[in-house]
């Protein structure tokens, strides 16, 4: 079985719990073990974008560092540390940008062994495992359950760097939920924002942006969300819980984890705002 | 310095040492040297007078002149009169590029009884002036320049021009109104010509529009008059459902192999009744009506087609694909269907080629923010053009394609992929601006409480009357919104429009019935093939190159190839049409010869070297050099030869050489800097 270095990040072991631990026990089953690289520390949580201040980079850095000793490849799942993790990655291995990067490499006592490729958990299903193996892993089809993937900013923004999928109208989450026997919804707020960090202190703003993204998705007949980053999923959810409750939010793992047979207990919809278990059971899935 | 063999010492030989004409037994050459100031070009950048002084004492150079225009009559008399009376036998014109002038500097050395190809050109203002700005510096660069030149034409051979004769018959690739045009205008003048459409009739996109602007005749009314005077014209030959499948040959002699596709119905059998058409169950994708309505296998474009005679949609045709319907056999009154055809091969052969491949929209659901595919009431601007459209599939009432209803807010967004360099289309499209402004304004005509808005990023209405046109909406009550859109999504039975208005420093949201994309205009892709496939020049966004933008803009590099219309850059019907008429009067110029000339500098095989590697083969990009097997030797065809050099460049052993550019000039060039 393939091992590659996780990266976790802090939010996935506090209020994520539920994307995570799906994930790790569903790499299992289709094909992948996920080891967590020890002693990791914060990804920086926003990627600086001043060219000048080096320090904030300090972060990301050792962690690529560490990573690097380990292996030529990092594995990251919550969109926001993935987007840190990878734009400075990217930096370091810019070609021209050879000076800043020997600067940056100095700031930790960890040495950068070699180009660490920063893939997302989707990267790694899509990219190294296959669509059609993971179909061979399906035990319990979705059941053409419709789902409207929401994949947010950080995940697809900026292209040139993420490479990830068209940042206008993302596919990759939309071909893993039909692989799963889901049936994706057309959606036309699959990347548009959240809100954000602006539920802090702009509540109201951050409200009106996830009821857009929450209102598209019931008007193209989703009966659920799949999100990929832990900050979507709570301005989803927590607004979803507040306003209407009849479009539950999934982590993108947690409906992984179910069609690939993992027990209620590991899926962590403790952790999902409403009534997860009675919406699935309803639809024949639990 | 190296050992140059025309750098010869001691004093300027006696002007009587040779035969001015007898170039090839001069063993001191006599150079001159002709320096134009190109105005202030070249003037106001290098120091003639210095330049003159240098360049005057190099070896071989027996006369040194300048003029502040040397490509006008007297600047070419002057080196006519200099050929003569210091008896030169090699002339170097220190100029503009060699694109440019060397044809006309050659002509003048000829009529003064010089061989043309004695006289070469030294580019002292693109590739030096024009981009330097120390005058000293500059200084120096163009006696480099010149130097070099001057080593290259003491090698320089006399050389004659070849003469091949012209086949006088034109193929014009693709049946659109540019294609149309140029056949018309050259079949007038008595020439065949061979017209290849790829689609069962002729008209291109010019018989999907509705009306035109600015003058709002139809484009039916207009069109179908130059369809049937094609269709009918003793000249022309048509072959429609037709494409190219390869060219050989050069100019004034290709040999084109045309792939007739399998129709199904026996072209002369048929009537063109349209029982057919009634009963044909099978339905597919109408690519004419931009997917508005399903469309039947058993087709023609439009009722009234040229030539009025249906094909069978293979992929759709239930009898091809399962074996059993059979509908349109049983019910054509002539006994026409014929399930057993296949794919045909005609060779034709032609002296010109016009190419008017044309273009096609941008496809849309590639702006992934903009809905198409996804909100089925956002369409692209050919779209709204068929739902306008008389013959269209609501017979020119406005109904938006999801429910049928009449839209009565239509947001029109301009420069949906044009003028953005993130989708690989940083240029204007052109057309766009007018197009819509027509648009709304028919609609206005058609639905007249409807509002239209149109957001845009500039209005560019260069043309005559459009102007006045673009006035005529605005005060027609459509409202114009400046700012990019950055998305569209449904929201009940509404479509959404998310913008900025730049004007007011706001973002705006627009509630409409429908959006009509003004999507960018690219070149056809099978258009772009057959150009991959002919070798002739294409920019990054797949348009074919005319051969200079400004004096040469419908011929290509390729001689014998000439454009016309959209495949070329996006453009408008006038424009198409008086491309389409200059490509036209550019192959009657041809035909006007009985022979054509042919540059002499070409690749040349010394049989003696050659070992038939067949390197020169594989390298050459206009199949003018074959390897024959048997005696293992390569030959050069000097008509297709168009003198790049690269077999020469390629040939291990040597044996390959470009007349006068041999491999000893251009090192001993390199080597004087």
């Amino acid at each position: 079985m393939t091992k590659y270095t996780y990266y976790p990040g802090c939010t996935l072991y506090t209020k994520a719990r539920n994307l995570d631990i799906c994930a790790r026990k569903a790499a299992e089953k289709v094909g992948f073990e996920l080891v967590e690289m020890p002693s990791w520390n914060c990804c920086g949580a926003i990627y600086n974008a001043a060219s000048d201040d080096l320090a904030a980079q300090v972060g990301p850095v050792r962690n690529l560092a560490k990573a690097s000793q380990l292996g030529d490849k990092l594995v990251t799942l919550c969109a926001a540390c993935h987007n840190v993790l990878k734009r400075v990655q990217n930096r370091l291995d810019q070609p021209g940008n050879e000076v800043e990067s020997e600067r940056l490499k100095t700031f930790v006592d960890e040495k950068y062994e070699r180009p660490v490729k920063v893939l997302h958990y989707l990267e790694v299903l899509k990219q190294e495992i296959g669509w059609d193996n993971i179909k061979e892993k399906v035990t319990k089809p979705l059941g053409g359950l419709k789902v409207a993937s929401y994949y947010g900013c950080l995940i697809v923004r900026p292209k040139e760097v993420l490479e990830f999928d068209d940042p206008e109208n993302p596919q990759v989450m939309d071909d893993l939920m039909r692989v799963l026997g889901a049936a994706p919804t057309r959606f036309d707020f699959k990347a548009e924002c959240c809100g954000g960090y602006l539920v802090v202190n702009r509540r109201d703003v951050a409200k009106s942006a996830s009821k857009k993204i929450l209102d598209n998705a019931k008007a193209w007949g989703a009966e659920a969300i799949v999100t990929t980053c832990p900050l979507c999923q709570y301005n989803l959810d927590k607004l979803r819980a507040v306003t209407d409750g009849s479009i539950p939010v999934f982590y993108f793992t947690q409906l992984l984890g179910l069609a690939v047979g993992l027990a209620q207990d590991e899926l962590g919809l403790e952790h999902n705002a409403g009534d997860p278990v009675g919406f699935l059971k309803s639809k024949g899935l639990l | 310095m190296p050992n140059d063999e025309c750098r010869l010492t001691g004093t300027q030989p006696p002007a009587d040492a040779q035969s001015t004409i007898d170039n090839r037994q001069s063993k001191i050459p006599r150079v001159g040297v002709f320096v134009c100031h190109c105005g202030i070009n070249i003037a106001g950048v290098v120091k003639i007078p210095e330049l003159l002084e240098r360049v005057g004492t190099m070896s071989g150079v027996v006369v040194t002149k300048d003029y502040k225009y040397c490509c006008s009559d007297p600047g070419q008399q002057m080196i006519r009169d200099s050929i003569k009376s210091d008896k030169l036998d090699r002339v170097i014109v220190a100029c503009c590029s060699p694109t440019l002038h060397e044809t006309t500097f050659r002509n003048a050395c000829g009529e003064a009884g010089l061989n043309p190809y004695l006289c070469e050109i030294a580019n002292i203002r693109e590739q030096c002036a024009w981009v330097t700005a120390d005058k000293d510096e500059a200084t120096t660069k163009a006696c480099g320049i010149v130097r070099t030149t001057l080593t290259k034409v003491v090698h320089d051979q006399p050389l004659e021009a070849l003469t091949v004769p012209i086949n006088k018959r034109a193929l014009v690739v693709g049946a659109g109104i540019a294609g149309i045009q140029a056949a018309l205008d050259i079949a007038n003048a008595g020439y065949e010509v061979v017209l290849v459409e790829k689609e069962p009739s002729i008209g291109g996109h010019m018989a999907q529009l509705s009306e035109t602007f600015p003058t709002l005749d139809c484009s039916q009314c207009i069109l179908t008059p130059r369809t049937v005077e094609t269709g009918r014209h003793p000249k022309i030959r048509l072959m429609t459902y037709s494409e190219i499948d390869s060219v050989s040959g050069y100019v004034g002699n290709f040999k084109v192999k045309v792939r007739q596709k399998a129709r199904y119905v026996d072209f002369k059998t048929c009537t063109g009744c349209g029982a057919c058409l009634e009963k044909c169950p099978g339905r597919t994708e109408s690519w004419f009506e931009r997917g508005l309505v399903r469309g039947k296998a058993i087709y023609r474009l439009l009722p009234q087609a040229v030539p009025n005679r249906p094909v069978i949609d293979a992929k759709a045709c239930i009898y091809l694909t399962k074996g059993k319907c059979g509908v349109c056999a049983k019910v054509c009154p002539t006994g026409a269907i014929r399930y057993d055809d296949t794919d045909k091969f005609v060779e034709e052969e032609v002296g010109a080629i016009v190419l008017a491949t044309g273009y096609e929209l941008f496809d849309a659901t590639k702006l992934g923010s903009y809905g198409v595919g996804r909100v089925p009431d956002v369409i692209d601007g050919l779209a709204f053009e068929r739902l306008l459209s008389a013959s269209g599939p609501t017979s020119g009432d406005v109904k938006r394609p999801s429910d049928g209803k009449v839209p009565k807010k239509i947001v029109f967004v301009q420069c949906a992929g044009s003028r953005d360099s993130t989708t690989g289309m940083p240029y204007c499209s052109k057309i766009c601006c007018m197009y819509t402004a027509k648009q709304a304004i028919l609609y206005r005509h058609r639905v007249h409480d409807g509002q239209a808005t149109i957001c845009y990023i500039d209005v560019r209405t260069p043309g005559k009357g459009f102007e006045e046109f673009y006035k005529r909406a605005t005060d027609d009550g459509i409202q114009y919104l400046r700012g990019k859109v950055s998305k569209i999504f449904r929201e009940g039975d509404k479509v959404m429009v998310w913008a900025s208005d730049t004007l007011a420093g706001r973002k705006v949201e627009l509630e409409a019935d429908m959006v009509v994309l003004a999507t960018a205009v690219v070149a056809n892709p099978d258009g772009v093939a057959l150009a991959r496939k002919l070798k002739t020049q294409i920019d990054a966004h797949g348009f074919m190159t005319e051969a200079h933008p400004k004096l040469r803009p419908v011929e290509t590099l390729t001689a014998g190839f000439f454009l016309a219309g959209c495949g070329q850059g996006p453009k408008d019907i006038p424009e198409t049409v008086a491309q389409a008429s200059a490509a036209a009067a550019k192959v009657l110029a041809m035909f006007g010869n009985t022979r054509l000339t042919h540059s002499p500098t070409t690749a040349e095989v010394d049989e003696e070297i050659c070992v038939g590697c067949g390197y020169c083969e594989r390298t050459c990009a206009y199949d003018a050099v074959k390897v024959d097997p048997a005696r293992k030797k390569a030959a050069v065809n000097a008509a297709l030869c168009e003198g790049c050099g690269a077999c020469a460049v390629a040939c291990p052993s040597g044996a390959m050489t470009h007349k006068n550019f041999t491999k000893k000039a251009i090192f001993e060039m390199a080597d004087q800097f």
